[in-house]
């Protein structure tokens, strides 16, 4: 579970960017942070993951306070995915770039366990080891530092605009085997996301993010549906919600082409919609 | 008019070509999309427009690109930056000057702008961008968005009769991509300046662009004007290319209902379909 208390956050010389943020996430939720660029998402998934520390307020991660628990503890509990790939791949193959993480984070099990965990992440992934991953297409490297991560199998997942640069297909791949990990082995996810069919697609809670605070926490769709939230935070709902909204009512539950469908067919019959 | 005729290109030291065959024309004033998956060759097919393959990336160059009359392989690659304004998919990588104006600055005094000339040029790049206030603003202290603008205000400042735009909003969020689409928009339709954009925001390209080009393995696989390009959806969604869900929903009535309805582009093409349909 993490847990925010009151948390702020300024970057030095500069006015607060996160605001006495107050939020719990627990344990298996799929969590997107929403805002326009600027609205604090990034700094916020940052000091949730410990890579800043809060100027006020405490992060707890299980209890443990940010602050002053040590990096080594936190990196067996929480993977943190970049936006860009490049910044977190330093090897020269993929085998060597998920062993990296691995001895990092999990040496004390010994090199043969970690050999064997490597294998079972490059079989799992589809690579054969030797790729070069500077080689490779961008959505490729999303991949080989998604499996770094994954390797190390954390409780938390945080994803920091994982889709960016990728093509629909590779999209999906990604953002299926995150959910693969969500449902069946319970790892938390917090994903910032710019791209709201993903979110609606993927993400079961929304918090969303405007000027370093916090405007609004809740599901999904609701969250979607809440028209003044989105003018207040300058995002634009994904596309089946936008034309549910303009339908009005009996078009409430219509997220989806399929849905939406199937509620025009039955208001045409003169049924209502489902 | 963008004329490109029978190109293959394959970069120095690869063995597969990233370009087979492509054939393609953009006339004056046009709006094009290009989609297709990672690899496609889409980058490559905008390297080659603007010159840069294979004046900047050597390689095997087959048949022939023209831009307004221009040979791009024929032509140093400072003529055609002079028709040809492109803005990168990486803008860190094209800004090179701490403050916003210095940055305009530095392309006019490349290009020969007079210096009676300059402060004309920027004020009208800025304005038409809609960052007049950022003229005097550092770079570093911009977010994405206002750079991206930057980018673009500094291209809009040569004049360039054709603006080739990588994955513009790659990092912005929906509202500030919208706004980038909306000044293309602006800039395609008040000043007729060619408009080609690379994106993977396939449900705003689609809304903006007039003609779609889809390119698949270094080939075009499909292109045409938008709303017929979409027609084919299911050989797109097989090709890993995704469709915009107004597209899909109208899809969907057409088969369900088993009536000849248009494809929907747009939210308000949606709305309307549906209120007909439910009369």
């Amino acid at each position: 579970m993490i847990e925010m208390n009151h948390v702020s956050f300024a970057y030095g010389g500069e006015g607060p960017s996160v605001q006495d943020l107050s939020f719990r996430i627990e344990k298996g939720e799929f969590t997107a942070i929403l805002g326009a660029n600027g609205a604090g998402k990034t700094t916020t998934v940052r000091l949730m993951d410990g890579l800043l520390k809060p100027t006020a307020g405490k992060v707890l991660i299980d209890g443990a306070d940010t602050a002053v628990s040590p990096v080594s503890q936190r990196a067996r509990r929480v993977g943190y995915l970049f936006q860009n790939p490049d910044r977190q791949i330093c090897k020269n193959t993929v085998r060597e770039e998920i062993l990296f993480g691995l001895r990092t984070v999990r040496g004390d099990e010994g090199e043969e366990a970690l050999q064997k965990r490597a294998e079972e992440t490059l079989r799992d992934f589809s690579f054969t080891g030797e790729e070069e991953p500077f080689s490779l297409s961008r959505g490729q490297r999303q991949r080989v530092a998604l499996a770094s991560i994954l390797a190390v199998e954390p409780e938390v997942l945080i994803l920091d605009e994982p889709t960016t640069g990728l093509d629909y297909r590779e999209c999906c791949h990604i953002m299926d085997r995150i959910r693969r990990m969500n449902e069946e082995k319970q790892v938390t996810v917090i994903m910032v996301c710019h791209d709201m069919e993903i979110v609606l697609d993927y993400a079961r809670r929304a918090l969303v993010m405007a000027g370093g605070k916090l405007l609004a926490d809740g599901g999904v769709p609701e969250i979607f549906r809440d028209r003044e939230l989105m003018e207040r935070s300058s995002i634009l709902p994904p596309q089946m919600i936008g034309l549910s909204l303009r339908l009005g009512a009996g078009f409430e539950q219509a997220d989806s082409p399929e849905s939406m469908a199937d509620a025009v067919i039955s208001k045409m019959a003169g049924g209502k919609a489902k | 008019m963008i004329r490109i005729q029978d190109v293959s290109f394959t970069y120095k030291d690869e063995k597969h070509p990233a370009l087979k065959e492509i054939s393609l024309e953009v006339p004056e004033g046009g709006f094009l999309g290009i989609i297709g998956p990672a690899g496609a060759g889409k980058t490559t097919l905008a390297r080659a427009i603007g010159g840069i393959v294979p004046h900047h990336y050597p390689g095997d160059f087959y048949g022939r690109i023209t831009v307004n009359g221009m040979d791009t392989v024929d032509s140093p690659l400072t003529e055609i930056s002079r028709a040809v304004g492109t803005v990168f998919q990486d803008v860190e990588s094209q800004i090179i000057s701490p403050v916003v104006e210095d940055e305009l600055l530095y392309g006019l005094e490349n290009f020969g702008v007079t210096r009676e000339e300059i402060p004309e040029r920027m004020d009208f790049a800025l304005e038409k961008v809609g960052i007049p206030e950022l003229k005097e603003r550092s770079i570093a202290s911009l977010s994405g968005g206002q750079r991206q603008k930057v980018a673009i205000a500094s291209v809009i400042a040569l004049k360039p009769r054709v603006l080739l735009l990588d994955e513009p909003t790659g990092e912005l969020d929906p509202r500030s991509s919208r706004q980038i689409f909306t000044l293309l928009k602006s800039l395609n339709e008040d000043l007729g300046i060619t408009v080609i954009v690379i994106e993977q925001k396939i449900m705003l390209l689609c809304e903006f662009a007039k003609q779609l080009a889809v390119m698949s393995e270094g080939k075009i696989f499909r292109q045409g004007e938008t709303r017929e390009v979409l027609t084919h959806a299911e050989e797109l969604e097989a090709l890993g290319v995704n469709c915009p869900r107004v597209t899909t929903f109208s899809r969907l009535l057409a088969a369900r209902t088993g009536r000849e309805l248009p494809v929907c582009v747009r939210l308000e093409e949606a709305e309307n379909l549906a209120r007909g349909l439910m009369k």
